[in-house]
């Protein structure tokens, strides 16, 4: 790609962003999709996100209990276990299966859409696909990414709790009243910041690439698999520049 | 009127349309034909303003449309309808959604209005029994038809276009479409709503267009009637269209 296509992309990008985001602001506001998106993002992915947190939780309580275990610290597995999963692990481990699973089917549909034709019709009967294929999906991810992430962290918390109690031998009353320490204004207010951030720029991401869809099955192929791959990396770096920020923000310390 | 003026369009380094010229009325029944990639569905998508010119002016009723806004050219595309290949139905609505689509965007209409709209298109295509039906338990045929429906439910446009709208149909289904093409361009000229087809089928574009035009490495390399068509001395034309010669 050369530079100039680069800043083309890039401009496009932001352009896409913006109109889909000032989309919010004046009609139509296409509620009825916006509430089947959320259906399909939020009660579609439940179950991945249940599995994912519920594994990541039991492995990172093993994995913490065992080190603290060797400095005789086993019983703060919950401090540790608590601080990663609200402010770090859960938002971004979330985010990455829900970009597997919502991002690339956004790219694929709107692709989809695009090779068909049906964006065209779109055009021709003066219906902005912005407007109605980009704003709500942007939304809907926006909104339901803080939520399954809270579900997430839940869930995850319960899988360390399992492993803390029925594994390392220790006490629950301890590690959740640990956990209920982790959860102070800070902790909660980064842990729902970022997956807010991850949900818009996953949906961006993803339907930007599914507008730009040239060609047949290739060209969907490739806008497919450059949403999920575009969405984890801005995932992971977006994640490190927010951290500092929210870090700056709420007085925390490095 | 629409005018396209020395248009010329590069599609991966590849010229699709090299300094086209040509004018046509909204009532007129035009066929554009020409081998696969020869740039015919640009042209359609060109006169919609969907896509622009690398260079060139193409003008509707004198404005050109090549330095219009998207706004601008949602008034423009009002004169047109556009039937694409397979139909571009959205793949989760049924028929009669599919059919009702623009009604239910513009939110101007009750629901009865809508249904009786709907059952009106679909009985006019002939196919309002399939008003329930989503669209893959559609054959090819017939999901034209309903995308046929949907175009003229939306408004009465000066001018349909068709996107190959028998090319994978069986000769029957395509006797069908050709004749529901005609039906919905039929009158005196100046009255009718005109037709666009682009296809590489010619027997079909012989029994719908009046005029011809045919393009080659991105050019019109013949522009006239039926006849003229017929009468050509140039070898590739004459194989291109030897289902009509015989």
């Amino acid at each position: 790609m050369t530079m100039r296509r680069l800043v083309e992309e890039l401009q496009n990008f932001y352009l896409l962003s913006f109109r889909s985001t000032i989309g919010i602001l004046h009609k139509p506001f296409y509620g009825k999709e916006m509430i089947g998106h959320m259906d399909y993002i939020g009660a579609g992915s439940f179950f991945i996100v249940f599995l994912v947190s519920l594994f990541i939780g039991m492995a990172l309580s093993l994995q913490i209990s065992t080190e603290l275990a060797s400095l005789g610290l086993k019983m703060y597995t919950g401090k540790i276990v608590g601080i990663s999963i609200i402010r770090e692990i859960g938002p971004v481990a979330i985010a990455l299966s829900f970009a597997g699973r919502v991002g690339s089917g956004m790219a694929s549909e709107i692709g989809a859409m695009v090779i068909g034709h049906q964006v065209d019709i779109l055009r021709v009967y003066g219906i902005d696909p912005v407007k109605k294929l980009v704003t709500p999906r942007i939304v809907s991810a926006a909104i339901m990414l803080p939520v399954l992430t809270i579900i997430g962290d839940a869930v995850a918390l319960f899988g360390g709790a399992y492993i803390v109690i029925f594994v390392s031998q220790e006490s629950g009353s301890f590690y959740w009243s640990q956990i209920r320490a982790a959860m102070n204004f800070p902790n909660i207010i980064s842990g729902i910041v970022k997956p807010f951030v991850f949900g818009y720029l996953i949906a961006c991401i993803s339907c930007y690439l599914g507008l730009s869809t040239k060609g047949g099955a290739i060209g969907l192929r490739r806008a497919t698999t450059t949403a999920v791959v575009l969405s984890t990396i801005m995932i992971i770096i977006s994640d490190f520049f927010m951290t500092q920020i929210l870090f700056m923000i709420l007085g925390m310390k490095a | 009127m629409i005018e396209f003026q020395n248009v010329s369009l590069m599609y991966n380094q590849h010229r699709v349309l090299d300094e086209i010229s040509f004018c046509m009325d909204f009532s007129e029944k035009i066929a554009i034909l020409g081998g696969s990639g020869e740039g015919k569905t640009t042209i359609l998508k060109l006169m919609l303003g969907l896509i622009h010119p690398d260079s060139g002016r193409i003008l509707i009723n004198n404005q050109d449309i090549t330095v219009l806004p998207e706004p601008a050219l949602r008034d423009l595309r009002i004169y047109f309808s556009i039937v694409f290949q397979e139909g571009a139905l959205f793949d989760s609505l049924s028929v009669g959604e599919n059919v009702a689509f623009y009604l239910r965007e513009r939110g101007e209409f009750s629901e009865s209005d809508i249904e009786k709209t709907v059952r009106t298109f679909l009985r006019k295509v002939g196919i309002e029994e399939a008003i329930d039906l989503m669209p893959e338990e559609l054959s090819g045929g017939m999901q034209r038809r309903v995308a046929i429906a949907r175009s003229l439910a939306a408004h009465q446009p000066k001018m349909m276009l068709y996107d190959e709208p028998t090319t994978g149909l069986d000769p029957i289904t395509g006797d069908t479409i050709c004749a529901l093409m005609n039906e919905l361009s039929a009158g005196a000229p100046q009255q009718r709503s005109g037709l666009a087809i682009v296809t590489h089928d010619v027997p079909a574009a012989a029994s719908v267009a009046e005029r011809f035009l045919y393009l080659r490495q991105g050019a019109i390399f013949f522009d006239g009637t039926l006849e003229a068509l017929k009468n050509t001395d140039d070898p590739g034309l004459r194989k291109f269209i030897e289902d009509i010669l015989i």
